[in-house]
């Protein structure tokens, strides 16, 4: 779902940049956090819970909450908080 | 108001509710048994610890009482569950040249108790722990000991409780702030809810056994805080599967060097402990400094601490930090724990003073404790640490 | 030497948002040197949030209020400060704050500390609440002006309080279709915020500016109505909302459900107070202005020399406060490291617009109800996946206090450092009869920095 109907007319005349997440090529545009290209490209759900697996993602965009985690070229971080770079390999959050 | 019971335990930390535990399971169900604590259970030294389940195999007795309590944890396990119970075993490293010997010795000790741990050439440790630095000439690898979280267990060794015998209460946010004697008897305690009347009284207030001690008008034992710092990491960042030693632990925690914990000016040591944690973080211990009751952060031994953490383990430089606290450890001035009566007061007993082995011990403590009571012959040998050694 | 790590200045300023940003650039004009710590990308706060790279934005409606954080922006971004983007502040003491930056372990040396790191959201735990696509009013605010993306397409936002305007007017301008909106409070509980409009000529302007909104989209703000419960398959695709009560708890039977694609949940906003807990000071709890606050007096001074705070730490106020008191501090400041008189219109001003924000706060006050949207398998601890029901065995063993909550159940002891699940655990310890209110504790780092960070700090 990455169609331009997901950003709002005058906000998307950025460089564009692509990443991978869990294996998918997902493009965004530069300045995106990972979350917000992932939400933009309907993925909202970033990580597994550890005790259950449950689905998980964004509660509050703004370095909070932990919830949001993913692992970037391994390292656990919070998808909000993180400027898409070119290239960059990510992978849900949580325990594998 | 006054109340009756038949055993008061006094501090809700693990060794107040392993005492509660074994009670409740070996002594009649009937018995009503009180445990009280001024704060929540779990609340104080037991709720800021390492939680290391730890064989120290310095000699016969020492094993046997470590050795013991690790079997009843597993009881517990099997009887109650949820306190992230973990059969790590225990991975002891050096990388001073001076260190790696101890391996050899250790091992020795190990098996002249009729135990076995394993020598770990570099390959092995690698293989064994990928996430460690690569120039580790080897380690000791002992498969007994575990991790479990304290403050979890103290809830798990109450629910334990209340399941064998439905007359144990538990009374968080109640001050002991009276001891009742009739001469040489205590017969109960005074709280803000009135008095609470029973024929024993075991005292299980960690640092603040002594202050017990003043309100019962007796000579204080002696127990002094030992303060120790920790850090905890965020989720998925251990990097660590089994729980790390440095050899050099042994020396500084239960050793032979000469501590006088009354000084003012201890600059406190070091030496590396780390944990791996249920929900894929870390903790990293461990310090220990006499600085009396203080709980502040000494930034220097915690910074050494983080160190000396990532030279066994450098990933750990990236990992994320949630909380940094102090815990203040029951040291007893001979190292060992009371456990058992006073004599100069009937009804008085003291299960404290177990220093950085209070996790390991708290359940063989318990039972101890529970065979004082009901004058039946102990698991094994109680008088190194009856308390009656320290009376003037 | 010219550490790197090291940054001096006359006045360290945490935070800039609306206080920060005011404070900073009235230093700066003041003659001192100012360095500001800001988390974010840029200058701004949640409120004024902008787009990557200055990037524009066509159709992102923007109530009347906003031209003054234009104003502020420009004001701040011409103004003579070190602004550091990206700094986590982590431990301080007076004159001391240690911060990562640019991946590295820094020490700013100060005379005086501005403390205005401004406020988070007050989450609320209901059924479904961790399902993907449920966010926060503040997360929402985020993703559309800091991002300019679209939430989704259909949305259930509910809450609580002043906030919620802004929210649905932010999803409306982003083309959502908003199929409820949900004030908590009834419509005479909030009658009683209207002396605070009505007294204000920006205010009224404001409530207006969204009714117009509001009528234009043909969204109807439900009163006395919230979210009871969410579900879907892997994200969140039904709502369920309800009437509530005058206590905020669900009337069985009064229930509605809607398809969504996006829930915004907004039940007000918690001060920011744990680094000034770590710095010593004095604070106290106040229902109204969004929980424990730190204490000030009239020219914004907490309890400890040299610290003083302003905006959303003293209370939930706004931008209005927070510019107003963020002022009146750097005036403080001026006063003290260089005799400057405070103007008397700044005392009056801050003292204005607090009295305004507090009034119309009143009117929206945590509602007790609200804690029963929870069920015993809804998780109150999203770091830990904590339910209810083992909080409440954690209370009804360890004790009621929110340190006994914690043990027993481990509740609040991850990497959010409890601040998205403290309000509710607060709730669950003084359910206990006779409990007070637990003080978050202060403890170091502030915030989540890594080992190294603090491993390696720059000595005092």
């Amino acid at each position: 779902m990455n169609d331009g109907s997901s950003r709002l007319p005058g906000t998307a005349q950025r460089p564009p940049v692509a990443f991978t997440f869990a294996g998918q090529r997902v493009e965004a545009r530069q300045g995106d956090s990972l979350a917000m290209a992932l939400w933009a490209a309907g993925i909202a759900d970033v990580r597994r819970s550890s005790r259950d697996g449950a689905p998980r993602g964004v509660l509050c965009n703004m370095g909070i909450c932990y919830d949001c985690l993913v692992q970037v070229d391994g390292v656990t971080l919070r998808s909000c908080m993180v400027v898409v770079q070119d290239g960059m390999r990510v992978e849900r959050g949580g325990k594998p | 108001m006054v109340e009756t019971a038949d055993l008061l335990v006094v501090g809700g930390g693990i060794i107040g509710c392993a005492v509660a535990w074994q009670c409740a399971q070996r002594l009649p169900p009937s018995t009503r048994i009180v445990l009280l604590d001024r704060g929540p259970i779990a609340g104080a030294t037991s709720g800021s610890c390492m939680g290391h389940l730890m064989v120290t195999p310095d000699d016969a007795q020492e094993y046997a009482f470590t050795h013991q309590s690790l079997q009843l944890w597993r009881e517990l396990q099997d009887q109650e569950g949820g306190f992230d119970y973990n059969p790590t075993g225990a991975l002891y490293l050096a990388d001073d040249p001076a260190d790696i010997e101890l391996f050899a010795v250790l091992r020795q000790q190990f098996v002249q108790n009729g135990d076995t741990a394993d020598i770990l050439d570099q390959q092995q440790l690698r293989a064994l722990e990928p996430g460690l630095a690569h120039d580790l000439p080897g380690a000791l690898f002992y498969p007994g000991d575990g991790v479990v979280l304290p403050m979890l267990a103290c809830g798990a060794m109450l629910r334990a409780a209340q399941r064998h015998n439905p007359n144990v209460q538990v009374r968080p946010f109640t001050e002991v702030t009276g001891m009742l004697r009739r001469g040489d008897t205590l017969y109960g305690v005074r709280t803000k809810d009135g008095e609470l009347h029973a024929a024993n009284v075991v005292v299980a207030s960690g640092v603040w056994s002594p202050e017990l001690s003043d309100l019962a008008g007796q000579q204080r034992v002696p127990i002094y805080p030992r303060a120790g710092n920790l850090a905890i990491t965020g989720h998925h960042a251990t990097p660590i599967r089994t729980q790390l030693l440095e050899i050099s632990y042994i020396r500084f925690a239960h050793g032979t060097v000469k501590v006088d914990p009354t000084r003012t000016d201890d600059a406190g040591g070091h030496a590396v402990n780390m944990q791996p944690q249920t929900n894929g973080g870390c903790l990293i211990g461990s310090t220990r400094q006499f600085c009396g009751m203080d709980r502040t952060l000494n930034k220097e031994l915690l910074h050494r601490s983080l160190l000396r953490a990532q030279r066994y383990a450098p990933g750990l430089a990236d990992a994320p930090i949630v909380r940094t606290w102090v815990g203040l450890r029951p040291y007893s001035l001979d190292k060992h724990p009371l456990i058992g009566p006073w004599p100069r007061l009937r009804g008085l007993w003291y299960a404290t003073g177990h220093e950085g082995l209070g996790i390991s011990l708290a359940p063989i403590t318990g039972r101890l404790v529970a065979q004082q009571l009901a004058g039946v012959p102990t698991t094994i040998d109680a008088t190194p640490y009856l308390p009656a050694r320290f009376l003037r | 030497m010219n550490d790197p790590r090291i940054v001096t200045a006359d006045v360290g300023v945490v935070g800039a948002g609306p206080a920060g940003m005011a404070a900073a650039a009235s230093l700066a004009r003041g003659g001192l040197s100012v360095a500001v710590l800001d988390e974010g990308p840029a200058a701004g706060g949640q409120i004024f949030r902008q787009l990557p790279n200055g990037a524009s934005a066509a159709v992102i409606a923007e109530p009347p209020s906003h031209h003054h954080g234009h104003a502020l922006l420009q004001q701040f971004g011409g103004s003579n400060v070190q602004h550091l983007r990206g700094a986590v502040v982590w431990d301080a003491r007076p004159g001391r704050l240690w911060f990562e930056h640019d991946g590295q372990s820094k020490l700013l040396r100060c005379q005086r500390i501005v403390l205005a790191p401004g406020a988070y959201d007050r989450c609320v735990p209901f059924p479904g609440w961790t399902l993907p696509g449920v966010v926060t009013a503040g997360a929402l605010q985020v993703m559309v002006r800091g991002f300019g993306i679209v939430p989704g397409k259909r949305a259930v936002v509910a809450g609580s309080g002043p906030l919620l305007l802004p929210t649905v007017t932010a999803l409306l301008s982003a083309g959502v279709q908003v199929v409820a909106a949900c004030e908590a409070s009834s419509r005479w509980r909030a009658l009683r915020a209207l002396p605070g409009v009505f007294g204000n000529g920006a205010r009224f302007r404001e409530a207006l500016w969204y009714g117009k909104q509001l009528l234009r989209a043909g969204v109807r703000l439900r009163w006395g109505w919230t979210i009871v419960g969410c579900d879907g398959d892997g994200r969140v695709q039904r709502a369920t909302i309800a009437k509530v009560d005058g206590e905020g708890r669900p009337r069985p039977g009064t229930e509605q459900h809607f398809d969504v694609d996006v829930v915004g949940a907004g039940f007000g906003l918690v001060p920011s107070i744990e680094l000034g807990l770590v710095l010593g000071c004095a604070a106290r709890h106040d229902a109204a202005r969004g929980g424990h606050v730190l204490t000030v007096d009239a020219e914004q001074r907490t309890s400890v020399a040299g610290v003083f705070a302003a905006g959303e730490i003293a209370g939930i106020g706004g931008a209005e406060v927070a510019t107003a008191e963020g002022e009146l501090a750097a005036a403080a400041v001026l006063h003290e490291l260089r005799g400057a008189v405070i103007p008397p219109a700044l005392r009056v001003k801050a003292r204005r617009e607090r009295r305004a924000a507090d009034a119309m706060l009143r009117a929206f006050a945590p509602l007790p109800g609200l804690a029963t949207l929870a069920k015993p398998d809804t998780i109150v601890c999203r770091c830990e996946d904590v339910p209810l029901a083992r909080a409440q065995q954690a209370a009804a063993l360890h004790g009621g206090s929110l340190r006994a909550i914690k043990v027993g159940c481990r509740a609040g002891m991850g990497p959010c450092q409890a601040r998205i699940c403290g309000p509710s655990l607060q709730a669950l310890a003084c359910g206990t009869p006779g409990q007070p209110m637990d003080l978050p504790v202060a403890q170091v780092p502030v915030k989540v920095v890594r080992s190294e960070t603090i491993r390696a700090a720059p000595a005092d």
